[in-house]
């Protein structure tokens, strides 16, 4: 019997998938050509998994997986096995997310707790990670992290040759404070909230910033325990000015807003274990793609009995 | 005097006789009189604590669930609970000198008489309290017979006078409160392990605080011989009147007979590590619930000829304390005894996340209990913190609640993995699927099986659902990505390809811009003009490669020299050849002809050059400028310097950003060329306006339109459009965006694997920040020649032999300029002279046997 899942994750190259659960442990499935075989059992973890991440491929095959045990682990492949490269205890409480920054960024890693911090390790070389914390990000606990994609102030050319530009890193979290919280690093390289965003009744489940893929604004989608789930735009080039657009109100709670690569279609999967597909149209408007108009029913992805490639 | 002797089996029995005959009064009559005792009431109040003058170190409720007993190290009082707070209503610490005898290890109430009390002590002796003293002091009686910290005391469930003790000293003892001394001692020693069976010894002795040093313990110290497991928990059954279990430091949990203490009924490894507590379930009778170290709550079925674990509870801190849950079969009550404060109930079936959690403690919670044995609803605590508590489980946060039971996950192709709760999927397989759906689930993990018992149990099922063209999967970025011609031909023939592909591919509205893109740039009837250039699109670009294989970055400085000499000729050449191209890129009749700018950059190069300058040459009357913007030259070619000599890094890129026209007289012949031509522009322009407007007026649509694209999320037609379009609509589209549209591409392109198509868009991009993409990602690894290690430093000097790396094999000298060197022995040299050597021989010319192989 396969234990509760929390969460799966396709790689960087859609390659493969890495599942964690509540049985401590977290797998990895070669998923090419609609197979699924099992490569990897990694266990290390004293509690339920809750999520993984893939770290961008330029780094190689790095997994982060954070736990109710208060651990994150990093996972590595090397030489075709997979193995602990390091164990970050620096929580008093339930990891929740975890979150790799843009490549760009070196290898970071953002890990958002219940006890109501997030910490954010950054690979400094040598098998050595630096850890910085940011100590009640939100208050009760931290449910999701996720970081904006990498933007440089001015033009790439604009940067002085051999060095790396100056990017302003940036993070979204949500909590239990129902709030979502931008974090920007400062010059000195300390962590600092930027903008408190405002609109849900109840826990933050899920945030998530979309890739900006020819996209001219900054968008964030952001679900909630009260059922609805926003769509947070930014189009002044401050990125002080975050106006939510409220996408659907859900009867039950949604647990995971996910943006495609080109952050066009929006996946939402609620508490009424149903995933819905949305899309925003011309006129600015978030519809359900695939609705009843189409034919198509209702998008729910009803999960039926049957089976292939069983494990 | 003080001492030990041995009393016969007789006594012994005739001790436990009298406890078989009180038996005859049915256990349950009992235990049901006691619940009625307790009034049926429900029981009232809310989550508070209050603070005590010491740490506590256990607790324990009177029978009627309205008081507690808190005991510690400093501290042994009663408190009410009442419905807002806890009152003190007795402090049974009484005395001017605190004896040893008032540490409290453990303190247990008597479930059937409410005036009756019994502490463990850590110096080993056992209290029992009697409230009912007129007096002060309510100590009873005293049984100083452990050696060390006793660390648990039992009441028999049904039986006012049996008590157990646990201590550290690896003994049990059973306590007849009639009696001054213990009518048993149980050890906890592995019957096999040596120590006599069947020998019941009876150890009298004063109190130690009273008791004369020197004697002391005499024969204590024998029976401490061979010394057993320290004792952690013994628990009467509740069910079976002559059992009880204990656990011991090394892992073990004994079942006993208490009438039988020469053995144990049996034994098995419970735990790895110490057995920290043990609690037998309230109703189901072969329950024993256990905790240990290695953090784990195992449940066995002690019903079955060997112990059977029916359930596993894995925690993340050691497991100090266990009780099942009343009136819920399946929970039970744990706390730790380091790092972890908080008290969890978990659902056994559900093992890893708790059902519920307290929170109220800031240190180590040190004991638990039910308040009554018949609500589930009340628990209370005692903690290191110097509280006691009362947590009400509708006030209990709920880790299940915040586990978050789905798991979604975007997929490259636009698929989704999708992994959720599968008592969720259960009902929702009662459901037809619906017609049309058109997510196919491609692999089940798990096949629903009706016989398994997994009511209750969390289990998920992932599946992962494609999604068909067209709706959001991403094949046809690949398809397009592939098909896509973006230059080496006329502009129409790339619009008319392009359009082909994206309709083929049933992406009718990227047809139609294709299409009207050919309409607005290129004059209709003439697309399929012949090309003068296509000779020199498909021109070879011979030598191109071989140039390009070696990357000069760590050559000598003298190369740099040369290479730039070369450039500044190259220049001079290909500026004169771009300045006829773009004046003739924009006249009317032949601008299908003349696709310079998308023409791949290589094409232009090497030898091709030279006849394309002459083609310019052959064809004057084509030169007829008409749009002033057209004439940038520079701008329309800059990859084509860089892809010729490789430069070393950005900063060369800077310096041309700093300055485009290169320099001097290349520059002045630039700015010249304009006035040249500008004469043509009035000539014809009147001949323009009557075709068509001029693309100019829908350059603004234009941009429009692929910003419109971007935003669609597909970058890809952008980007595409910007390069088959060119010097005509970039102008129109600031830097940045461009650049952005372009990382944006180029890394779903790399996402894809698509890596030829991303490195032709790197190349064709006219962006300088994503041109050096292509350097900024080429890497060489030199070996030295000497000591076959890896060249660390920049130099040409090894780091290790101290060596010179790049000396040629052929003529002995350092190489300035190209060097040509085999992969596979790291032996090279002059190029001229390692073609000629190979021209003669295979081996490598510094004779280490290799049989060099050049690509």
């Amino acid at each position: 019997m396969l234990p509760l899942q929390h969460d799966a994750q396709m790689d960087y190259y859609g390659t493969r998938l890495a599942t964690c659960s509540s049985d401590r442990s977290v797998k990895i499935f070669d998923v090419r050509n609609g197979g699924q075989i099992l490569i990897a059992d990694l266990r290390g973890h004293e509690g339920p998994v809750w999520q993984v991440a893939w770290a961008h491929p330029m780094y190689g095959n790095i997994l982060a997986s954070c736990s109710y045990d208060r651990k994150v682990i990093i996972w590595k492949e090397e030489n075709g096995t997979w193995e602990k490269t390091h164990e970050h205890t620096g929580h008093d409480s339930s990891v929740n997310s975890v979150c790799w920054a843009p490549h760009d960024y070196g290898l970071i890693l953002a890990c958002g707790s219940s006890d109501g911090a997030i910490s954010l390790l950054t690979y400094t070389g040598e098998g050595q990670w630096e850890v910085k914390k940011i100590n009640n990000a939100h208050t009760i606990g931290c449910n999701a992290v996720s970081w904006a994609p990498a933007v440089v102030p001015g033009s790439l050319i604009d940067q002085p040759s051999g060095q790396k530009p100056n990017y302003i890193k940036k993070f979204a979290s949500g909590g239990c404070d129902n709030l979502i919280k931008l974090w920007k690093e400062e010059e000195d390289g300390q962590w600092k909230e930027e903008q408190k965003l405002e609109a849900h009744s109840d826990w933050v489940r899920d945030v998530a910033w979309a890739p900006s893929i020819g996209l001219p604004t900054s968008t964030i989608a952001s679900c909630s325990q009260d059922g609805r789930v926003f769509i947070w735009t930014c189009d002044d080039t401050s990125g002080n000015t975050w106006s939510p657009k409220l996408l659907h109100k859900f009867n039950d709670v949604v647990w995971h807003v996910s943006w495609s690569i080109t952050a066009n279609i929006l996946a939402v999967s609620g508490g009424d274990n149903k995933v819905t597909l949305w899309k925003e149209s011309v006129d600015g408007q978030w519809v359900c793609i695939s609705d009843v108009n189409k034919g198509q029913g209702s998008v729910s992805a009803s999960v039926t009995e049957g089976q292939q490639n069983e494990q | 005097g003080p001492g030990t002797h041995c009393v016969d089996w007789g006594t012994y029995r005739a001790s436990l006789q009298g406890l078989t005959d009180r038996k005859t009064t049915d256990p349950m009559e009992k235990m049901s009189r006691v619940t009625t005792a307790l009034g049926g009431s429900a029981l009232t109040g809310r989550t508070m604590h209050c603070h005590l003058d010491a740490p506590a170190n256990a607790i324990s409720v009177c029978r009627d669930a309205a008081q507690v007993v808190v005991a510690g190290r400093s501290i042994f009082k009663i408190y009410a609970i009442e419905d807002e707070q806890f009152v003190e209503k007795l402090n049974l610490r009484v005395g001017r000198k605190p004896s040893l005898n008032l540490s409290c290890a453990d303190v247990v109430w008597h479930q059937m008489d409410e005036n009756l009390l019994a502490t463990a002590a850590t110096n080993g002796v056992v209290v029992t309290w009697n409230l009912g003293r007129p007096s002060r002091n309510k100590q009873d009686q005293l049984f100083t017979e452990h050696k060390r910290t006793v660390n648990k005391v039992c009441f028999h469930p049904t039986e006012a006078h049996v008590l157990l003790s646990g201590s550290q000293d690896g003994f049990m003892k059973c306590f007849d409160l009639r009696r001054k001394d213990s009518v048993s001692t149980f050890s906890g020693e592995a019957p096999e392990a040596g120590r006599a069976g069947g020998e019941v010894r009876w150890v009298h002795h004063r109190p130690p605080d009273t008791f004369p040093e020197s004697t002391k313990r005499v024969g204590e110290d024998q029976l401490g011989k061979g010394q057993s497991e320290s004792v952690r928990d013994v628990q009467f059954s509740i069910r079976d009147y002559f059992t009880f279990a204990s656990t011991f430091e090394n892992g073990n949990v004994q079942l006993w007979d208490i009438r039988r203490p020469d053995r144990c009924e049996r034994m098995f490894t419970a735990h790895n590590g110490p057995v920290f507590c043990c609690d037998w379930h309230p109703e189901d009778r072969g329950w024993l619930a256990t905790g240990g170290r290695d953090k784990m709550v195992k449940v066995w079925d002690m019903t079955t000829h060997r112990a059977k674990e029916v359930h596993c509870v894995q925690t993340i801190a050691s497991v100090a304390r266990v009780k099942w849950r009343p009136e819920c079969r399946h929970h039970l009550a744990t706390c730790s005894m380091m790092v972890d404060h908080n008290i969890y109930v978990w659902d056994v079936r559900r093992p890893f996340v708790p059902a519920a959690m307290f929170e109220e403690h800031r240190d180590v919670t040190t004991g638990i209990a039910w308040r009554h044995p018949h609500d589930p609803s009340f628990l209370l605590s005692g903690s290191k913190d110097s509280t006691l508590c009362q947590h009400l489980f509708r006030d209990a946060s709920q880790p299940v609640e915040r586990a978050n039971p789905e798991g979604l996950c975007y997929g490259l192709f636009g698929d989704l993995a999708f992994a959720a709760k599968e008592s969720l999927v259960a009902t929702e397989s009662g459901r037809k699927p619906y017609a049309g759906d058109r997510r196919h689930p491609i692999f089940f993990k798990r096949k629903l099986d009706p016989a398994e018992p997994f009511v209750g149990l969390a289990s998920s099922a992932l599946s992962v659902f494609e999604i068909e063209p067209g709706s959001g999967s991403m094949s046809w970025f690949v398809d397009t990505a592939e098909r896509y011609a973006l230059a080496g031909r006329p502009l129409a023939e790339l619009c008319d390809h392009n359009a082909k592909v994206a309709r083929e591919l049933g992406r009718n509205q990227v047809a139609q811009t294709w299409t009207m893109l050919r309409i607005i740039y290129c004059s209709p009837g003439l697309a399929s003009a012949t090309s003068l250039n296509h000779s020199v699109g498909k021109g070879s670009s011979c030598g191109l490669p071989l140039m390009n294989s070696f990357n000069l970055k760590d050559m000598a400085p003298g190369l740099g020299s040369e290479t730039r000499l070369d450039r500044s000729k190259g220049d001079t050449r290909s500026d004169t050849v771009l300045l006829d191209s773009s004046a003739t890129l924009i006249t009317n009749e032949d601008n299908e002809e003349t696709e310079g700018s998308d023409v791949p950059a290589d094409y232009l190069l090497g030898d091709v050059e030279g006849e394309e300058e002459e083609l310019y040459l052959l064809d004057p009357e084509h030169a007829h400028p008409e749009e002033p913007e057209y004439v940038l030259p520079q701008e329309a070619f800059p990859l084509r310097h860089e892809i010729v000599d490789t430069p070393p890094g950005p900063e060369h890129l800077q310096d041309k950003a700093d300055s485009p026209h290169v320099s001097g007289s290349e520059a002045d012949a630039a700015s010249l060329a304009p006035v040249d031509s500008s004469f043509s522009l009035i000539s014809i322009s009147h001949a323009l306006y009557d075709t068509r407007l001029p693309p100019d007026f829908f350059s603004a649509l234009v941009c429009d339109m692929l910003r419109f694209y971007a935003e669609q999320g597909d970058v890809q037609m952008a980007v595409s459009v910007l390069i088959v379009l060119g010097e005509r609509v970039r102008k129109d589209i600031d830097e940045q965006t461009q650049e952005h549209w372009y990382t944006s591409y180029i890394d779903l392109l790399q996402r894809f694997c698509l890596w030829n198509v991303s490195n032709q868009v790197v190349k064709l991009s006219t962006s300088r920040a994503i041109s050096c993409l292509n350097q900024a990602s080429t890497t060489l690894h030199v070996n030295c020649s000497h000591c076959k290690r890896p060249m660390s430093s920049r130099g040409w000097v090894c780091d290790r032999c101290h060596r010179c790396a790049s000396m040629c094999a052929v003529c002995h000298h350092v190489v300035k300029g190209l060097f040509v060197w085999c992969q596979g022995c790291s032996h090279g040299g002059h190029l001229q002279h390692i073609m000629k050597w190979l021209e003669g021989s295979s081996h490598c010319p510094a004779g280490c046997g290799h049989l060099c192989e050049y690509s």
